[in-house]
């Protein structure tokens, strides 16, 4: 029998995904954004201009000339559906083009739960391999089922160690550390997800890395890549479900994923973000999806950071 | 029947310092279900990851293996000699059902040195799926036998048994499973690991019944072990569960309480079930017999897994013919059903 | 099958009672498991015999691995280990019989989510192995006994057959108290229907069990002056009425268990050796306890009328 894991045979079913140097965000908008209407996103992509500027700028620098660069968006239609997208989306790309940052490509954030019959979160979740804090021998619960995901130790008193306390020995107390830390502790625990009448809803920061797994090129599903750009056919649907998880609306665009990420965020996004890293930082890639990306890096010259999270930029520049 | 125990561990020096050394355990249980699995319901059952197809092979019988789990470990290494070894890394873990009717979990991984003498980002072990890497000075021969010595499965030290237990208990709730099985049967754990020795030696088994639950194989390969060699092992140490496990199963059936004592129709009902839904999976070798002929010889001969089946088979067969002979001259086909439902 | 035997008060003889049921079923070719979750008193080793833990496991018992201390609990082969002679070796025909201790001063512990989980998969383990798991709960309205409702309301143990015995003694004040335990205000009743149990199912898996009933063999009766045996007769009727009056009525009573003068001595399993060798235990509490074994898995006694 060979092996279960196809890292080890170089699987040539693994399909390889174009990619661009850079895959830049231009900002991300609550449904109440939309609702404020014209003039409200009209800001927003006048706000984003200049440091999307400067991220490609800086890709000019680094690759030259002919950085292949492409925009994309994400559209919170997942935690609130506002209207119709025939009716927001092309205000949308309407007000970014008058403010000269076009959107090549336009996502939904439902797809990153589903898009068609795929579901990448729940794949995302069944790749997490938490980063073991120091004493960690296989009996804890994974992440998968207790829905939390941290960078070190919890303390005791906190999730489910504290109801284990027996009568008259209160749990010692101690405080959680950072696994790896620099001399001192910044640690996170991120919730992945919760249940709600039994179905179960992806939480915000979870989205987000899938969002970023994405972007960075990194999944597939039985090795054929996960979301595929469908061409813009000149008008929005009425019904977000309609909606492609992933719209090309710039034909000339540059591939979607990208070696490396840049994200124009409002501040308030910087603890999704770090929780986001967290999670970059335990995921395991396939070998043949890895081994692809760095090579034709290599063939094309391009320096890549070897961890994941180092491969995300950002920008926490706008306004709330 | 008791199986003879060999609880020798061999003696050979450690030979050098990259020394393959692979360990595991295998958990083997009956499927909760009445009905075995058929092969669409199987690869739905191990879908543990959307992304992943379950692999399915249907000859000798429907054999269906998950992908892959990892599952991050530092802590403590059993070591035979009580040292303060530390290890890093990755276990991995799957499923596998096999005619839609026995379960195991099995959960592995392979020792190396650590160069850097200390723990690294995690990212460093994320791309070394199921190896572990020691910190700290200890011997090939002081990890493998510290791994099946029977204290090695205190809190703290390094339990790849935990990691597959939860993946049983994670099946035991699936939809597919109506949790009314048609014989009581008990869990099974074999752990084991392989050691490398130096070439020119012969392969050898050391298998070792600890108790009514668990069991310790121990396994000295000579010569190179590639990539592949090192794949070969968990397949083998699954299947040897997996014969263990019906052997066990069969050998509790027919010795729970003497046979003799029991009227005909409670002798059909008792060994019924065993026969129609354990015996035809007995096909020892049939999966890893190809790539580890030279293992599945030695456990032949010693504790000699077939000759013990077939007895136990033909103790089964002796009985219902036995039975069958007054039942059919007295009593019609019909009122052999079963008398003892499931208890509510 | 999973029994939980469950008792208001102390001193029910619940423990040695639901031990010597255990064996009982054993001695007749069952696979039996008895867990000791009474965690404020662990003393089933004791009843069994088994040393070295004669007030539970030092560690690694139940209580450790609820609170996820040790993956798995203890395990002890009554057969193999005990130093009663006549539990040293399985019976010809016996099934096995499992002790899992609970542990050395392990004490209550809080409600938890995760106990629950670890104790509603033991619960499911040993169900697959054991045609009987016997459950010994501490006494009272204690976390034990709400784990074992929580647990068994699991969808995991949702198929698997539950009976609930509720051990009490002979007079008013323990009738009265039984009755409170299954179907008062936070009653096993109450508490399981708010758990998710079906009200109309847990009614049916209960059943009582009368301990320490004074019988007629008693010294107490069997030599009483006449005016106390009419006297006591009338307080054994009265006891019936009450009984009948809060639910404890014979269509709910599984068995009924004699005084024994061993047991007050000496919390043991009653062998067919102390009966009919050496005579230090009565037959009545061999053929009582017998006629428990023979009634726990007979689908007759546990009809609703």
């Amino acid at each position: 029998m060979e092996s279960v894991f196809r890292e080890e045979t170089a699987d040539p079913r693994t399909e390889s995904v174009p990619l661009s140097h850079l895959s830049l965000e231009l900002g991300h908008l609550y449904m109440e954004d939309f609702a404020a209407g014209r003039t409200r996103l009209r800001s927003h992509f006048d706000e984003v201009r200049p440091w999307a500027e400067a991220a490609r700028a800086a890709a000019v620098r680094t690759h030259g000339p002919r950085a292949r660069v492409s925009t994309c968006f994400l559209v919170d239609d997942y935690f609130t559906r506002h209207s119709s997208p025939s009716l927001v989306l092309p205000m949308l790309c309407e007000e970014a083009e008058a403010a000269e940052v076009r959107i090549d490509y336009l996502a939904r954030e439902s797809g990153c739960a589903r898009a068609g019959n795929r579901e990448p979160a729940r794949a995302v979740e069944g790749r997490l391999v938490e980063s073991p804090p120091p004493g960690s021998d296989g009996s804890r619960p994974p992440a998968s089922e207790v829905g939390w995901l941290s960078n070190g130790q919890r303390s005791p008193g906190h999730h489910a160690d504290s109801a284990e306390a027996m009568a008259g020995t209160p749990p010692a107390w101690a405080p959680a550390s950072e696994t790896g830390a620099r001399e001192h502790s910044v640690f996170l625990d991120v919730e992945l997800w919760s249940e709600q009448k039994g179905e179960r809803l992806w939480s915000c920061p979870f989205l987000a890395g899938v969002w970023q797994l994405l972007r960075l090129g990194m999944l597939r599903h039985d090795g054929a890549a996960v979301l595929r750009p469908e061409e813009f056919g000149g008008t929005f649907p009425a019904e977000w479900a309609a909606l492609p998880a992933l719209l090309r609306l710039n034909r000339r665009a540059q591939p979607f994923a990208a070696y490396r990420t840049f994200s124009v965020l409002p501040t308030r996004f910087l603890p999704v973000e770090h929780a986001v890293r967290v999670l970059l930082g335990q995921v395991h890639i396939e070998a043949p999806v890895r081994e692809q990306v760095e090579r034709r890096a290599k063939g094309e010259g391009v320096v890549l950071p070897p961890e994941l999270p180092d491969r995300a930029h950002y920008a926490f520049a706008l306004e709330p | 029947m008791t199986r003879p125990k060999r609880d020798k561990v061999s003696g050979n020096k450690d030979a050098g310092h990259e020394t393959v050394v692979v360990c595991g355990e295998v958990r083997t249980a009956l499927l909760q279900t009445s009905l075995p699995l058929s092969q669409d319901q199987c690869a739905r059952f191990l879908a543990l990851r959307p992304d992943e197809p379950v692999r399915v092979s249907e000859r000798p019988n429907v054999y269906a293996v998950s992908p892959d789990l990892l599952t991050g470990v530092d802590c403590r290494l059993p070591a035979a000699s009580g040292s303060r070894v530390r290890g890093v890394g990755t276990v991995r873990a799957h499923a596998a059902l096999t005619g839609g009717r026995v379960i195991q979990a099995s959960a592995h991984f392979q020792y190396t040195t650590s160069v850097s003498g200390q723990r690294l980002p995690w990212s460093h072990y994320l791309v070394r799926p199921g190896l572990v890497e020691r910190l700290g000075r200890t011997t090939a021969d002081d990890l493998t036998a510290g791994f099946l010595a029977p204290r090695a499965t205190e809190p703290g030290l390094l339990d790849p048994g935990s990691i597959a237990s939860r993946l049983l208990d994670r099946a035991r709730g699936h939809e597919l499973l109506d949790g009314q099985p048609p014989l009581k049967s008990r869990r099974t754990r074999l752990r084991w690991a392989v050691r490398q020795v130096p070439p020119g030696a012969e392969p050898s088994v050391h298998f070792t019944i600890v108790d009514t639950e668990r069991r310790t194989l121990l396994l000295l390969l000579p010569g190179l072990m590639d990539a592949k060699a090192v794949a070969s092992v968990p397949p083998f140490c699954e299947e040897l569960a997996l014969h263990d496990w019906l052997l066990t199963t069969l050998i509790r059936v027919v010795e729970r309480r003497a046979l003799g004592s029991l009227s005909g129709p409670e002798v059909a009902n008792r060994l019924g079930p065993a026969v129609s839904h354990l015996l035809h999976l007995w096909l020892p070798g049939a999966r890893s017999g190809r790539e580890l002929p030279e293992l599945w010889n030695g456990v032949e001969q010693q504790p000699g897994f077939t000759r013990q089946w077939q007895t136990l088979v033909q103790r089964i067969r002796d009985q219902l013919a036995l039975q069958s002979l007054p039942l059919h001259d007295s009593a019609p086909e019909s009122s052999r059903a079963p008398t003892s439902a499931p208890r509510r | 099958m999973l029994v939980f035997a469950a008792s208001d008060k102390g001193g029910t003889g619940r423990s040695v009672t639901s031990a010597n049921l255990a064996y009982r079923r054993a001695l007749r070719g069952d696979d039996v498991c008895y867990l000791d979750f009474d965690f404020g008193s662990p003393t089933a080793a004791a009843v069994f015999a088994v040393p070295d833990i004669p007030r539970g496991a030092a560690s690694g018992g139940l209580h450790s691995h609820l609170r996820g201390a040790v993956t798995e609990p203890l395990r002890i082969d009554v057969w193999d280990r005990s130093e009663h002679d006549s539990l040293r070796y399985a019976p010809a025909g016996a099934g096995r019989l499992v002790l899992v201790p609970g542990d050395l001063g392990g004490g209550e512990f809080a409600t938890a989510q995760e106990a629950v989980n670890r104790c509603t998969k033991l619960f499911a383990q040993l169900e697959e192995e054991f045609d009987l798991v016997l459950v010994d709960l501490s006494a009272g309205r204690s976390f034990a006994v709400d784990m074992a409702l929580e647990s068994t309301a699991r969808p995991e143990l949702r198929s698997a057959p539950c009976h609930w015995l509720v051990f009490h003694r002979w007079t008013r004040q323990h009738i009265l108290a039984a009755a409170g335990l299954v179907y008062g205000e936070r009653g096993l009743l109450a508490n399981g229907i708010a758990l998710g149990h079906d009200p109309a199912r847990l009614r049916a898996a209960l059943r009582f069990v009368r301990a320490v009933v004074p019988g007629q063999d008693s010294p107490g009766i069997k030599h009483a002056r006449p005016p106390q045996s009419v006297w006591m007769h009338a307080v054994s009727r009265q006891l019936d009425a009450l009984a009948a009056e809060n639910g404890l009525g014979h269509g709910k009573v599984l068995g009924s268990v004699p005084e024994e003068p061993v047991l007050k001595l000496q919390e043991q399993l009653i062998t067919d050796e102390d009966v009919l060798e050496t005579q230090v235990a009565n037959p009545e509490t061999r053929s009582a306890l017998e006629q428990l074994a023979r009634r726990l898995v007979d689908d007759k006694a546990w009809e609703e009328f």
